[in-house]
């Protein structure tokens, strides 16, 4: 059975040899024309006059659109009609398209945007936190706050207590591909569109609404992406809607891709955050009550912002039983980027919160950090009564009578409320939103990781070193993670595929989820192949198509596996138990013994091979097409009160840093990383850790080299590789041991597997916690170390524990 | 880029006559000036390019002195160096990449006067002499601010001539993302005294650490420097780091300097 085995990814060889084919690499007819945007250079402000006959001028241009240009709807967001393509009258963020240009070349678009003559009367930008909580500028009514207990009095009793503030930067996807799309016009008005993207269907719609079009019109297709992390969830929408607006003005196929730099400056980014906490706990280093209050700047359109500020509240207790919290979040609007969704979608914001309590904790009682985080972690799987999960009522009490203006694929739809989520709220071992943690492992995965990594007698010997060394202080730390999976729009958790079977008994596969270098592909191969019993070479891999597989969700929320593997499997099965009821009335046996396995098919008595069988099935005229349908079970979530189940499992994991830091300068280096991270039964464990060390790696730049840079006049000033630095090769730890658990999930997924994607992001925070731990080394105060962890800013951390 | 002449004469006599047309510019590895042209913040008339003009390149060694040609690139001052002169070589081999050392050359470098240059560091804590095809000038007079040096139009860079300290050490803070110096040092140690040439960090340009030098010229130890500290005053801050941190950094890569060239 190829499900386990740890197959390369499905595209490795295209991959190295440079013949994997990216949507920019596709081979335009001749006639296509390149997209470029002009984009304002003033962060706010009222457009008061517009010269663009310098850039119609220009050489090779053929059309120069704005806003008042476009023949239907002009917006491109994913959530709250708040984002025109095309600037109208105002401008929101230093970046923002304000007219586009087509032209013959690539080059000629951009050389001509740039002649663009654009007046802006400016006003004064909001760009940071203080000035958008002074003039209240934000999105929802006021801010989201959620609790369990009684927080006010649960401080107040508590035998200690501190407080304090985290900062924490955003922070760039850095994809390897830069966005990019292709439209080329059909007959009849229809579209074809290749994107980027990680969300088909939202293209699809946001094409359709843009060309006036329903959406069996336009028809949208990706093979991969170089690289997504979130950052081509909502943000490919203007590229596409661009490129098919122009192909349907022109009647010629039109591309667009951003340069890198435009990339930067126009797109979205993570959402930075600052976390206050005000924090009740005893001696012991239980901590007893917790008050946080996240801040975020969401940048100047709604995106994606909600659920991903939703994602910080809900991952505020990351691995931790807290009895009494309090979570208040403000969403603020601001004159930056549109912050969109990024790995972890503001998960890890609210996980580094709390470990930086349990890290401030443990300062003050002078504990080892490893144990205060144990002492308050939830309860043991088996430790845990069972009992029923509150569950969703069969079907919508109400229907929405009328639909909402709204983005019902997205996550960013509030179009309507779920109301059948029946919302129960547990009463033992429970979140913060009144979710039971029934599956909580950080116990033996923590206690296998400590030894295995050898973690106490380390840390006695780094603080050993430290006695001994002045200049050079070594730091450890020890971080969990446990991260909930599911979209938390909980329509989104869907997923469909279409699997043929070919009379020589090669198979077609196809479902929702896309490709963006993780290795969903291969792995779903693996589930269809093992459910034929047949190789995965015989199992051919397909772009994801919106005219194949329809309503898909993003390819987001670590779920693409879960989702499209289940879907696959469904599909798989409906079309071998075709097979083998076709086979078993022939041999007159029971369609359940007929056996699928190693390319062979067993029946009665008889072995045949998996073509032989397909071309029976096939003689007797059996359809060997099917679709599969999958939709997670159990869940159910209100996210106004912050009560439910918004999570079908948790997935897990441990990692353990070692760092050095040079107390003079701040420069510092991994030494050694240990991680346990929890894939499930893994579908591919070679593909999973290459998911959990890369994971690590980009989780520790957040914290670390990775910082954006906005200057007052709201300029992002780091918007390039020479200015904003990612980790390189060079980066990684020194010694980098990455084990995966590998049980099986007690959810029912697919082959009891767990997502991947996102979990291992937040075992980087080990690395920013081992920073502190060496800044820590050097004096008696805490060092209040920030995010991201620069040169500087450790210096600063050194600094301020020396008191 | 706009559309320009280039021209590529193999003497000085030639260079000079070709930079004497209205809006000539000279052209030495172009590693600032041609992306300086494709970003169109230039617009010569004719490109000069030095690269072709052999009495510009190479390397020799006088007494107590190394003399290296204008046309030299950072590559062959790299090899050249090696054991020989510590701090020069650690220099020249760490400029950029090694597509970057193999274009660039001294003289390209030490006219332009990049604030975060490496080389001008060297130049004033081994108390250099600028040759030019018309004069020489001593490296205190020739950097005078933020690419501002003493060449008049027209004026080329023929060669540089170090003196070779007794030991010596570069000590380079890079910022990460790019490798420029975000402080960049040069530490000298002459027979007659010690020179620290500072770079990276000033808002006008390269400069030398005067207290520091005087304290290490009479104790060429780290802790020489202990009680010094420099001012914050007039150092650059930037999204890369503050004009504090700069100001902590110099003294650090000076001690650094001092006790690896120890």
């Amino acid at each position: 059975m190829s499900v386990g085995k740890p197959l390369p990814h499905d595209a490795a060889h295209l991959h190295v040899t440079g013949a994997a084919r990216y949507v920019d690499d596709i081979p335009a007819p001749a006639n296509a024309l390149s997209l470029a945007f002009g984009l304002s250079h003033v962060a706010a402000g009222t457009i008061t006059a517009m010269d663009l006959s310098a850039v119609r001028a220009a050489p090779g241009v053929v059309a120069v659109l704005t806003a008042e240009d476009l023949p239907f709807d002009n917006d491109v967001s994913p959530s709250n009609h708040d984002e025109p393509l095309l600037a109208t009258g105002e401008v929101h963020y230093m970046g923002q398209p304000v007219f586009m240009v087509v032209a013959d070349s690539h080059l000629n678009a951009r050389k001509a945007a740039r002649l663009g003559r654009v007046e802006i009367d400016p006003r004064g930008p909001i760009l940071s936190i203080e000035s958008a909580m002074e003039a209240d500028s934000r999105f929802e009514d006021g801010p989201r706050i959620w609790t369990k207990g009684d927080v006010g009095q649960a401080l107040q009793d508590a035998p200690r207590r501190l407080q304090g503030r985290i900062e924490m930067g955003g922070q760039e996807h850095f994809y390897l591909e830069g966005h990019a799309a292709l439209a080329l016009p059909q007959e009849g008005g229809d579209m074809v569109v290749h994107s980027s993207t990680q969300h088909p269907t939202e293209i699809q719609h946001k094409v359709a609404e843009a060309l006036g079009v329903p959406m069996n019109a336009v028809r949208v297709e990706v093979r991969r992406m170089g690289g997504g992390f979130g950052g081509k969830e909502s943000q490919g929408n203007a590229l596409a809607v661009a490129c098919a607006v122009a192909a349907r003005a022109t009647g010629r196929p039109c591309r667009m891709r951003y340069d890198r730099d435009d990339d930067m400056v126009i797109t979205g980014k993570r959402h930075d955050f600052r976390i206050d906490y005000d924090v009740g706990y005893d001696d012991t280093g239980r901590v007893l009550a917790v008050d946080f209050t996240q801040m975020t700047r969401c940048g100047w359109a709604m995106d994606l912002s909600l659920p991903v500020a939703d994602r910080a509240m809900l991952h505020a207790d990351n691995a931790y039983l807290l009895d009494a919290v309090r979570i208040t979040s403000h969403r603020l609007k601001t004159n930056t980027q549109s912050a969109t969704a990024y790995r972890g979608f503001g998960g890890p914001q609210g996980v580094l919160g709390i470990e930086r309590v349990m890290d401030e904790v443990a300062h003050a009682l002078g504990m080892d950090a490893a144990d205060v985080r144990r002492r308050n972690y939830y309860r043991a799987m088996g430790d845990v009564a069972g009992g029923p999960a509150p569950r969703p009522a069969d079907s919508p009490r109400s229907f929405p009578t009328e639909m909402k203006e709204g983005d019902i694929a997205s996550r960013g739809s509030q179009a309507f409320d779920d109301d059948r989520a029946e919302v129960g709220v547990a009463s033992e071992n429970t979140t913060p939103y009144g979710m039971k943690v029934a599956d909580f492992i950080l116990h033996e995965m923590t206690d296998a990781l400590l030894e295995r990594c050898d973690y106490f007698a380390r840390r006695d010997a780094i603080a050993q070193w430290n006695a001994e060394n002045g200049l050079l202080k070594r730091g450890i730390a020890f971080s969990p993670v446990k991260f909930g999976i599911s979209f938390t729009l909980t329509h989104l958790n869907q997923a469909g595929a279409l699997v043929h079977v070919y009379q020589d008994g090669s198979v077609h596969m196809n479902h929702g989820g896309t490709e963006m270098g993780q290795g969903l592909f291969q792995k779903v191969a693996q589930v269809a192949a093992s459910r034929f019993g047949i190789g995965v070479d015989r199992v051919k891999i397909t772009a994801t198509d919106t005219g194949k597989v329809p309503n898909t969700s993003a390819t987001a929320a670590s779920s693409g596996s879960d989702l499209n593997g289940m879907a696959v499997q469904a599909a798989c099965d409906t079309i071998r138990d075709r097979i083998a009821a076709c086979l078993a009335e022939l041999h007159q046996c029971s369609a359940e013994d007929v056996r699928f396995a190693d390319g062979r098919v067993r029946v009665g008595g008889e072995d045949m091979s998996f073509t032989r069988a397909v071309q029976t099935a096939y003689e007797n005229r059996v359809s060997l097409s099917a679709t599969g349908f999958y939709k997670t079970p159990d869940l159910a979530w209100d996210r106004i009160k912050g009560q439910g189940r918004p999570f079908f499992y948790f997935a897990q994991g441990a990692a353990v840093t070692e760092v050095v830091i040079d107390t003079l300068t701040g420069e510092n280096r991994i030494l050694r990383t240990d991680i346990l991270h929890d894939a499930g039964a893994s579908l591919n464990p070679g593909l999973d850790i290459g998911q959990v060390e890369g994971g690590y790696v980009q989780g520790a730049g957040w914290l670390t080299t990775e910082e954006l840079v906005w200057d007052d006049k709201g300029r992002l000033t780091t918007h390039a590789p020479s200015t904003y630095k990612i980790p390189a090769c060079s980066d990684r730890p020194g010694v980098f041991n990455v084990d995966l658990w590998d049980q099986p999930n007690p959810a029912q997924t697919v082959y009891r597997s767990k997502a991947v994607g996102e979990p291992p992001f937040m075992l980087g925070i080990s690395a920013h916690l081992a920073l502190s731990d060496a800044c820590a080394a050097c004096g008696p105060a805490y060092p209040d170390l920030q995010a991201p962890a620069t040169a500087e800013e450790v210096l600063r951390a050194v600094t301020r524990a020396r008191g | 880029m706009y559309n320009f002449d280039i021209t590529r004469p193999t003497t000085v006599d030639e260079a000079v006559a070709a930079l004497s047309a209205d809006e000539a510019q000279p052209l030495s590895g172009g590693q600032t000036l041609i992306p300086t042209l494709k970003q169109r913040l230039a617009m010569p008339s004719v490109l000069v390019s030095l690269t072709a003009i052999d009495e510009m390149k190479g390397i020799t060694e006088g007494p107590g002195t190394l003399k290296v040609g204008g046309g030299t690139t950072h590559g062959d001052v790299a090899q050249a160096t090696k054991g020989s002169f510590a701090g020069l070589h650690t220099l020249a081999s760490k400029i950029g990449d090694p597509a970057v050392r193999a274009r660039g050359t001294i003289g390209g470098s030490v006219a332009n006067n990049d604030p975060a240059a490496c080389y001008p560091s060297a130049c004033m804590a081994c108390a250099a002499t600028i040759h030019t095809n018309t004069r020489d000038i001593a490296a205190d007079d020739f950097f005078q601010g933020m690419f501002t040096t003493a060449l008049d139009e027209g004026e080329i860079v023929t060669a540089v001539t170090l003196k070779v300290p007794e030991k010596s050490s570069y000590q380079k803070f890079e910022q990460p993302a790019s490798r420029f110096p975000l402080v960049g040092v040069f530490v000298a140690k002459h027979a007659d005294g010690v020179r620290v040439g500072v770079t990276g960090a000033s808002n006008n340009g390269v400069f030398r650490w005067a207290e520091a030098e005087e304290a290490l010229s009479s104790n060429f130890s780290p802790d020489a420097i202990e009680g010094l500290s420099v001012s914050a005053e007039d150092l650059m801050g930037d999204l890369h780091g503050s004009p504090e941190y700069r100001a902590h950094l110099i003294k650090v890569m000076t001690k650094r300097g001092v006790a690896d060239a120890s």
